[in-house]
């Protein structure tokens, strides 16, 4: 009688135990691929150098990171059919133009497809990018083609994303999708140094 | 003799649950940061094989799900940035798209928006498409185009492949 309660008390035990291990288990994957992938790609980007990058703006005129030295940058990556990003964008807008004094700048980069074969659809897709940045009232650089930027700085697997530049060059914050304008700016003090 | 018994098995379940633990957490750890992890938002569900009549334009009901959380724009989203769900059919596949019929849009706000209002689909969509075969039996790679988000964040436009068995008799 005994020994077949500690037998099925041992049994039971085990079962709790894969009952457990499912469970955290399912609540890992729950997360999901894109919060563990944010989270250790933000992780493995702090402290690092930021990639450098020369794209051209709207005019065609040639800008590079290298430009922004000693300054504090935000390099947010979005698209013309991101809505989350318009949703962003005004918010940046008013961060921008409060921390511009301070040594603040953002770098706008388009990750719309371009059809660089095709000029009319090049044009068209163009004048898209140029009525978003009228329509957000933008003030700071916006650049285009932002896709052959991306791989360096982990490839763009959902837009909005940020990366946040300290006055060194190197990166101190990301941030993958919209969360709050008080995020926005605590990243953006920590790349200035506050 | 129980007892040896109980502690042999209640040893292998551990062994099991401890497996099953580490698989899960080496997954995650597994995943490559970002580019190229994340699974496709849509997926083609059925038929994988039809039989229609030769030379006559027949419609076929294309079945999708888009995955749970995420929204993809309809066939006619309401901003002109927008991205549109399109279903095509490459030329010299012997059967061709000779038009599409699309499902409506349900409305969509974002959280944070509530007062903007988006035509999306979510969960399962059918597309009934319009298709002509020739006689035979052709392998049709079909392709569905569009572009996912989900409340926060959007991924960027996807195509992906629509595989059926079109058998024209």
């Amino acid at each position: 009688m005994r020994r077949n309660t500690l037998f099925f008390a041992v049994v039971l035990l085990a079962l709790a135990l894969v009952a457990w291990a499912g469970w955290v288990n399912f609540k890992a994957r729950s997360k999901g691929c894109r919060l563990a992938a944010g989270q250790q790609s933000a992780m493995a980007v702090q402290g690092k150098p930021a990639p450098p990058f020369t794209l051209e703006d709207l005019s065609g005129k040639k800008v590079s990171l290298a430009d922004y030295k000693g300054k504090a940058v935000m390099i947010n990556f979005w698209a013309t059919w991101c809505t989350p990003c318009a949703i962003e964008t005004p918010w940046l807008v008013e961060l921008r133009n409060q921390y511009a004094a301070q040594g603040f700048e953002v770098l706008g980069i388009s990750a719309d497809d371009l059809d660089r074969g095709d000029p009319a659809r090049l044009d068209a897709e163009k004048q898209g990018i140029a009525r978003f940045v009228r329509k957000m009232q933008i003030p700071y650089p916006v650049l285009i083609d932002g896709d052959s930027i991306s791989q360096p700085y982990g490839g763009l697997d959902v837009l909005p994303t940020s990366f946040f530049v300290d006055r060194n060059g190197n990166l101190v914050a990301e941030q993958d999708g919209v969360t709050s304008k008080e995020e926005i700016e605590g990243k953006i003090k920590k790349a200035l140094g506050e | 003799m129980a007892t040896k018994k109980g502690i042999r098995i209640a040893v292998v379940l551990a062994l099991i649950s401890g497996a099953v633990l580490f698989q899960g957490q080496s997954s995650l750890m597994n995943r490559s940061g970002r580019s190229g992890s994340t699974p496709p938002a849509v997926e083609y569900l059925y038929p994988e094989q039809v039989t229609l009549p030769a030379g006559k334009p027949s419609t076929v009901a294309l079945h999708f799900r888009v995955a749970p959380g995420l929204h993809i724009n309809s066939h006619t989203p309401r901003e002109e940035e927008l991205i549109p769900t399109t279903f095509s059919i490459p030329e010299g596949s012997g059967v061709r798209l000779d038009g599409a019929s699309y499902p409506h849009g349900t409305e969509f706000a974002l959280s944070m928006d509530p007062k903007t209002k988006f035509s999306v689909y979510t969960g399962e969509f059918v597309i009934m498409a319009r298709i002509v075969a020739t006689v035979g039996n052709h392998l049709v790679e079909g392709r569905l185009h569009y572009q996912a988000c989900e409340n926060n964040s959007c991924m960027p436009p996807k195509t992906i492949t629509v595989a059926i068995d079109v058998i024209g008799k």
